[in-house]
């Protein structure tokens, strides 16, 4: 049984009946049961996948109506919720957490036949790029385990890249699709801000987070969009796509499209290496039509504190109902005064996520509001502008996904500022609510580099389009599992 | 720069007793790092927000959970939530 197979072609071997469900179902659990004591992509497994995937091989050879997925193996990350299982943010304030409704994504992918074969590792409420900072222990990268895999989604990326589903849903606040997806060679996927419900993913930052797919090909993320994307009456931000099919057209190719390389994003602090493979991919774009220019968005170098200060500031509030009464861990009422028994269940947070709780009680505080919150917000409004402006010249903008190669587990996790620098090429879309993706690009000692492509608002397709021509244009080793 | 004593202040009033002391250097750094936006040159700039028609907004009317939510909370009596004392 291959499982290293795509998305697409999982589905169309089972329409032809190449393969049984069952069988893949059931060697994919094998293969996850083998290689995840070393990689710890999941938190949790599903018990029944099996008995739900011998399910729909019966609906199958009933001739019954069979969703879009036809059974294909998807890992969530666990910050979305699915009823009736748990979802612990890779929190232990969240240990015991049944969800008690399904997301709007697991919603649509159940009413297309997907099985969820586990809940996959993050950092503590996503505030991480590594995973390092989950409570259960980090995940590793599948092309060294001596490096983190990314992240905040970086149990998504692993799963997805070491075979043990074909698909993954992550989300990306700052760059928690993107950052896994390029430390671990796979697809990452940022839509269109408001372009997939949000309703059912454990909030961090709501004014920029989106749940996105990581895959193997960009055809694969092209066609979970399908599933997922569009208006959710349970999320007044999601925006309507009048149903549009991503898929139809995706090999339209990018010749004549016009494409800015974002200056602030190639320049100081990049490493050698990741910035031959940006120039390598941009002269490959070139070959295949496209005109690339440099684009100076000298709002980049204020957006990483700007995203800072804007996400703390949410987190702060969002993670307020962790106070042991309304979610969180048990403990008994009587004895406490109302203040000491928050701040004991609060010291079931991680470090991260305290010192973000903290710094989003500082930023937006009375002598402070003005100087860091009100600024943060200026700064995304004249980013936005200046996106805008650059989208009025260009199709599409190019950086490197991550300025530098994956690094090894522990490297920088004493040093909070040095790690938050490493969103410097990501943030950007979160701010501006642009879609943006990342394309495994290259391997260089071992370690993969991403390409990270954005378009306009909406332009998910021509963004899709680009990425499936530049993956067309490489041919990567296979992940030494 | 952010003293230990503002740092401890903020936390009070958040409800979170600090007793990692790295906590108290990676809040400062952070601050330290967020002055970086006095340099940004946006004090004209104004602040965009995101619309949300009326239209988009759903219906605004009662629809029954069908499960006791109550009962999934750890600590209730009734259809009341169990708190410790205030006072």
């Amino acid at each position: 049984m291959n499982l290293k197979i795509s998305a697409l072609q999982f589905t169309r071997e089972v329409k032809t009946g190449n393969i049984s469900v069952e069988d893949f179902i059931g060697k994919t659990m094998e293969h996850i049961e083998k290689v995840d004591g070393n990689l710890h992509a999941f938190l949790s497994l599903n018990d029944n996948a099996v008995n739900q995937a011998r399910d729909i091989d019966k609906k199958i050879k009933s001739g019954d109506k069979i969703g879009q997925c036809f059974g294909m193996p998807i890992s969530i990350k666990d910050n979305i919720c699915i009823k009736d299982t748990k979802t612990t943010c890779a929190s232990k304030m969240l240990e015991n957490y049944i969800a008690p409704y399904d997301a709007t994504v697991i919603t649509k992918l159940k009413q297309q036949d997907a099985i969820f074969v586990g809940k996959v590792n993050l950092d503590e409420f996503a505030m991480g790029l590594s995973t390092e900072f989950s409570a259960y222990g980090p995940s590793k990268n599948p092309w060294n385990t001596d490096y983190v895999p990314g992240g905040s989604s970086g149990g998504s990326a692993v799963s997805v890249s070491a075979f043990e589903c074909v698909a993954s849903l992550g989300s990306d606040t700052g760059g928690s699709v993107r950052n896994p997806a390029s430390f671990c060679s796979t697809v990452g996927y940022k839509p269109t801000y408001g372009l997939i419900s949000r309703y059912g993913l454990i909030s961090y930052a709501n004014s920029i987070e989106q749940i996105g797919p990581l895959t193997r090909t960009v055809e694969d993320a092209a066609f979970m969009l399908n599933l997922i994307a569009g208006l959710d009456s349970n999320d007044n931000t999601t925006i309507n796509n009048n149903n549009a099919d991503y898929l139809k057209d995706i090999d339209s190719g990018i010749e004549g499209k016009k494409i800015g390389i974002i200056k602030e994003m190639i320049g100081e602090g990049i490493n050698p290496t990741v910035l031959s493979a940006t120039k390598n991919a941009i002269s490959k774009l070139e070959e295949l039509g496209a005109i690339c220019e440099e684009v100076s968005l000298d709002m980049v170098k204020y957006s990483v504190a700007a995203y800072y200060a804007i996400t703390t500031t949410e987190a702060g509030s969002n993670l307020a109902r962790y106070d042991n009464l309304r979610y969180g861990y048990d403990f008994s009422v009587e004895g406490y005064a109302f203040n000491a028994y928050i701040e004991k269940a609060r010291k079931k947070l991680g470090p991260e996520v305290t010192r973000r709780m903290i710094l989003g009680g500082f930023v937006p505080s009375s002598g402070y509001a003005g100087k860091y919150f009100l600024k943060a917000l200026k700064v995304k409004s004249k980013l936005t502008r200046q996106i805008d402006e650059a989208f009025k010249k260009f199709d599409l903008l190019i950086s490197p996904t991550v300025p530098i190669l994956p690094f090894k587990i522990g490297e920088k996790i004493n040093d909070p500022a040095s790690l938050f620098l490493i969103d410097i090429n990501t943030v950007t879309a979160n701010l501006t609510g642009k879609p943006a993706i990342s394309i495994p690009y290259a391997i260089s000692n071992g370690l993969p580099i991403g390409i990270q492509l954005i378009a306009n608002s909406m332009n998910d397709k021509l963004l899709l389009q680009a990425a499936r021509a530049l993956e067309k244009t490489v041919k990567l080793p296979e992940v030494p599992i | 720069m952010v003293s230990r004593e503002e740092i401890e202040h903020v936390a009070k009033l958040m409800r979170i007793e600090i007793d990692d002391p790295t906590i108290y250097e990676g809040v400062d750094k952070m601050i330290g790092y967020f002055d970086i936006l006095d340099s940004a040159g946006v004090e004209s700039e104004e602040i965009s927000a995101r619309e949300i028609e009326l239209s988009n907004l759903r219906e605004d009317k009662h629809i029954p959970f069908g499960e006791k939510l109550i009962e999934k909370l750890n600590h209730y009596k009734g259809t009341y939530v169990r708190a410790p004392k205030m006072v």
